[in-house]
C-alpha cells in the first residue's frame, strides 16, 4: 500500500511543496504538490533528493549512534544517550565554570532540522549556557 | 524579500542582479521565464552569460568586483535624466540629498572603466527599468558575497525607491535564499542580536519578557559573535567551545586552513548532525539527529511563507529530533526542559513574537502556509511588505542610501593573475553530504568538480576540456577539472563549492563586509596549471577520493 506525505523541499529557499510516496515504510518516490511557490513543479533536487534517506553510502554513512572520544588522538567509540549528553553537557559546564559563557558559540542549522529545533537551539544558549554566541551560515 | 515568489511573473520586468536562478533555484527561475511569456522585459546584470542573461532584452557583462560602481551609475541616470518618480520620493523616501551628493559623480561614462559596461547600455537600462510600471529586483550571491555587499543590497532598495517599485504586488527587491530554511533559521532568532521575531538583545523590555517566559532571572545583553569571527576569535584565545549543528564549516567557510587550525585548537567541539563529515573528524563528541523526512516541523520560504515539513519515514539508528536533544542538553545542565512534539515549541515561540502571533499550524494546514508578518489570530499572512508606502525606519520614509565603491581586497597579479569566484551548480548543494549520497545526482557531477574557463584563458594554459589542472590561491592548491565555457568572462574562473577534492574554499580568503561579516567568496586571486600527466592525475583523484571516503566512514560502524 503507498502511501503519500505532503512535506516542504529541504534544498533551496524556494519552498516547494514535496508529496513523498513510501511504500512499507521506505520513500520510493517524490511527486511534486500544488504549493504556493512550485505549482506541482520539481527540480531534480526535489525530484530525487530523498535518496540518502536510504543511507546510500554513496558519499559518507549516516550517523547512526552518539560517539564520543576522552582526546582527539583517540578513535571515536560509540555511547549511550545517557553517556554522551553527560559527556557533552558537562564539558560545556566545565568551561562555562572556567571561562565564563562568552567562550563558548553555537551555531544553528539553516537545512533540514526545522524552525523549531533552532528555536530551542538559541533558547538553550541564552538561557542555559548565557551567552548570545549563536549564529548560522545565513552569511556564509 | 519584500515580495513573494509568484509576484515575479506578473511584474512588467525583472532586473536580475548577480543571480543565478537556472542554477540556485530552477523553480524560481521558471517565474521569470512565464514573466518573459507574459510580456515583461529582462534585463540581467551578470558577469557570466548565465541562463538569465541569455533570455534578456538587455544583457550588461558587468567587471567582477564592482557592483556598487554600476548601481551608483544606475541612480545617476534615474535622477540625471530625470527618469526618477519625483512624487513619491517626496512623499515616501528620505536623504535624497546626502544620496544624490555621492552618486553625482558615479556618471556612466565616468565609471565605465570600473565596472565595463558601455555608458550607453547603462542609460539604457535605467531607461528600460524607470518606464516598467512595476518592476521587481531580484538579487542573489552576486551581491551579498562581497567585502561591499550590505552597501550594495541598500543601493538596490534605492533603485527600487527612486522609481516607486514599492508597497503593492509584482515590485520591490528579493533575495532569493540560498538555503532552504536560512529565512527561518532568522525568523526564530538564531543570530548573535536578536531574539526570535527579530526582537533586539539590548532591549530591555524585551530580555525581561523572555527571562520571564523562559523562567530565568536574566538573560545576557551583549550582543553575540558572528560566525565568520571564529578563526579569529580562537586565536586569541576567546573562544573555547563550539557546539556546530547541522553545518560543516571545514567545508563551507572560507580560508579552510584556517578553519581547520580554529577546530583543531578549541577545547570542546560538539557536532550535531546527520553524517559523518568533515567538520565531524574533529569533534570530540557527535551527536546523531534524525533528518528530513524523518521529523515535523517549519521551514521559512525566501519569501517569509512558514510551511509544515513532516515525517515521512521512521528514523534507521539510534537518534534523536534534534529539540529533543537540546533539551537532554539543557536539562543536564541544570535547566529542566521539556517538549512533547514541535507543535508546543512553535506555539511558545508564536506567543513571543509579536510578528508570527497568528501564524499557527492550524492555519498552516488550512492555508498550505503563512507568510509573516501575521501579527493576529484572524490575520491571513502577508505577501508583500511596505503596504502604503510604509517603512521600517523610524519615520516610516525608505531611505535613499549611497555609497563609495571600495574594490576587492585581493588583487591579482603575475603570480596569481586570474580572479576566482565561488558559485553554485544545479544538481549538487551545499556541503553535499545529502545530494552526494543520492545515487540519481551522483551520475550528474562527481568529484573534484569543474572549473569553469573562457576558452581564452584555457588555451592560454594548454587546458583542454574535461581535463584535470590545479588551481591554487595564496592560501591553498586542489585539483579540479576543466569546463571550457564561453560563459565565463577572460580572466574569471568560476567553481561551486561542494567537491571535498575539488575543495574551493581552500582557495578562498577570510575578507567580509563589515555589517553582514559576509566573505567575499566571490574574489580572490588565483593561478591554473595544466597537468601533462593526466592519467597519472586521474590515478591520485581516485586515491585520494577513497582515502578521504574511507576517513569517514571508520568512525562509523
Amino acid at each position: 500500500m503507498e502511501k503519500s506525505t505532503l512535506t516542504v523541499c529541504p534544498y533551496c529557499g524556494a519552498g516547494c511543496h514535496i508529496n513523498l510516496v513510501t511504500e512499507n515504510g521506505k520513500i520510493v518516490r517524490a511527486e511534486g504538490a500544488p504549493g504556493r511557490t512550485n505549482e506541482s513543479q520539481l527540480c531534480l533536487k526535489g525530484m530525487y533528493g530523498w535518496e540518502y534517506l536510504n543511507d546510500t553510502k554513496a558519499l559518507s554513512p549516516r550517523l547512526k549512534k552518539p560517539l564520543i572520544r576522552n582526546s582527539r588522538q583517540d578513535d571515536f567509540r560509540e555511547a549511550s544517550w545517557d553517556e554522551a549528553i553527560k559527556f557533552a553537557s558537562s564539558r560545556l559546564m566545565a568551561i562555562k565554570e572556567k571561562y565564563g559563557p562568552d567562550a563558548i558559540m553555537a551555531t544553528g542549522s539553516a537545512r533540514g532540522p526545522g524552525n523549531e529545533a533552532n528555536y530551542v537551539m538559541q533558547k538553550l544558549v541564552r538561557a542555559v549556557i548565557g551567552t548570545n554566541n549563536i549564529d548560522h551560515c545565513a552569511r556564509i | 524579500m519584500s515580495n513573494s515568489v509568484p509576484e515575479i511573473e506578473d511584474t512588467k520586468l525583472v532586473f536580475v542582479f548577480g543571480y543565478n536562478a537556472a542554477d540556485s533555484h530552477p523553480i524560481v527561475a521558471r517565474r521569470i521565464v512565464r514573466a518573459k511569456e507574459k510580456g515583461a522585459k529582462i534585463i540581467t546584470v551578470d558577469p557570466r552569460r548565465t541562463e538569465a542573461a541569455r533570455i534578456s532584452d538587455l544583457w550588461l557583462p558587468i567587471t567582477n568586483g564592482s557592483n556598487m560602481a554600476l548601481v551608483n551609475a544606475f541612480a545617476h541616470v534615474l535622477i540625471e535624466e530625470d527618469l526618477y518618480d519625483k512624487d513619491y520620493v517626496a512623499r515616501y523616501t528620505e536623504g535624497f540629498d546626502a544620496y544624490w551628493d555621492i552618486v553625482k559623480t558615479y556618471s556612466p561614462e565616468k565609471t565605465y572603466k570600473t565596472h565595463g559596461v558601455e555608458p550607453e547600455l547603462v542609460r539604457k537600462a535605467m531607461r528600460m527599468y524607470a518606464a516598467a510600471p512595476d518592476a521587481f529586483i531580484l538579487y542573489g550571491m552576486g551581491v551579498t558575497q562581497f567585502g561591499q555587499a550590505v552597501d550594495v543590497v541598500k543601493g538596490l532598495s534605492g533603485l527600487a525607491l527612486l522609481t516607486g517599485n514599492f508597497g503593492r504586488p509584482n515590485v520591490g527587491i528579493g533575495p532569493v535564499r540560498g538555503q532552504n530554511n536560512v529565512q527561518g533559521t532568522c525568523d526564530v532568532g538564531v543570530l548573535p542580536n536578536i531574539f526570535p521575531g527579530y526582537q533586539p538583545v539590548t532591549d530591555p523590555k524585551v530580555r525581561e519578557k523572555f527571562a520571564k517566559a523562559w523562567n530565568v532571572p536574566s538573560l545576557p545583553d551583549k550582543v553575540g559573535y558572528m560566525l565568520t569571527a571564529i578563526p579569529h576569535l580562537v586565536h586569541e584565545g576567546k573562544l573555547k567551545a563550539f557546539y556546530i549543528f547541522g553545518e560543516d564549516p571545514a567545508q563551507t567557510d572560507p580560508d579552510l586552513g584556517g578553519v581547520r587550525e580554529a577546530l583543531q585548537n578549541l577545547e570542546l567541539v560538539i557536532v550535531q548532525d546527520i553524517f559523518m563529515n568533515k567538520t565531524a573528524l574533529f569533534a570530540d563528541v557527535i551527536l546523531p539527529a534524525t533528518a528530513w523526512g524523518e521529523h515535523d516541523g517549519v521551514y521559512s520560504s525566501c519569501d517569509r511563507g512558514f510551511q509544515r515539513m513532516r515525517k515521512a519515514v521512521e528514523p534507521k539508528g539510534d537518534v534523536k529530533p534534534d529539540w529533543e536533544i537540546f533539551s537532554l542538553m539543557a536539562t543536564a545542565m541544570g535547566y529542566p526542559m521539556q517538549y512533547n512534539n514541535t507543535k508546543e515549541i512553535w506555539d511558545e515561540m508564536r506567543e513571543l513574537s509579536p510578528l508570527y502571533l497568528g501564524a499557527t499550524y492550524e492555519k498552516m494546514e488550512q492555508q498550505g502556509g503563512v507568510q509573516w508578518p501575521c501579527p493576529e489570530p484572524d490575520h491571513p499572512g502577508t505577501p508583500y511588505l511596505y503596504k502604503g508606502n510604509k517603512f521600517d525606519t523610524p519615520s516610516g520614509k525608505g531611505l535613499l542610501f549611497a555609497a563609495e565603491w571600495r574594490p576587492p581586497l585581493e588583487r591579482t597579479d603575475a603570480d596569481y593573475p586570474l580572479v576566482l569566484s565561488t558559485v553554485r551548480e544545479v544538481g549538487h548543494y551545499s556541503c553535499r553530504t545529502m545530494t552526494g549520497n543520492c545515487p540519481t545526482l551522483k551520475t550528474l557531477a562527481d568529484e573534484p568538480g569543474y572549473i569553469q574557463i573562457n576558452s581564452v584563458d584555457a588555451a592560454k594554459y594548454g587546458i583542454a576540456n574535461e581535463a584535470l589542472l590545479w588551481i591554487s590561491s595564496r592560501r591553498g592548491r586542489v585539483l579540479t577539472r576543466a569546463q571550457i565555457t564561453d560563459r565565463a568572462n577572460p580572466g574569471h574562473v568560476y567553481m561551486t563549492y561542494q567537491w571535498w577534492i575539488g575543495a574551493c574554499n581552500e582557495l578562498t580568503l577570510e575578507h567580509v563586509d563589515p555589517i553582514s561579516k559576509t566573505p567575499e567568496y566571490k574574489y580572490c586571486a588565483v593561478k591554473v596549471e595544466a597537468i601533462p600527466d593526466q592519467l597519472r592525475a586521474e590515478r591520485y583523484l581516485h586515491e585520494e577520493y577513497a582515502k578521504l571516503k574511507h576517513k569517514l566512514s571508520s568512525p562509523v560502524k
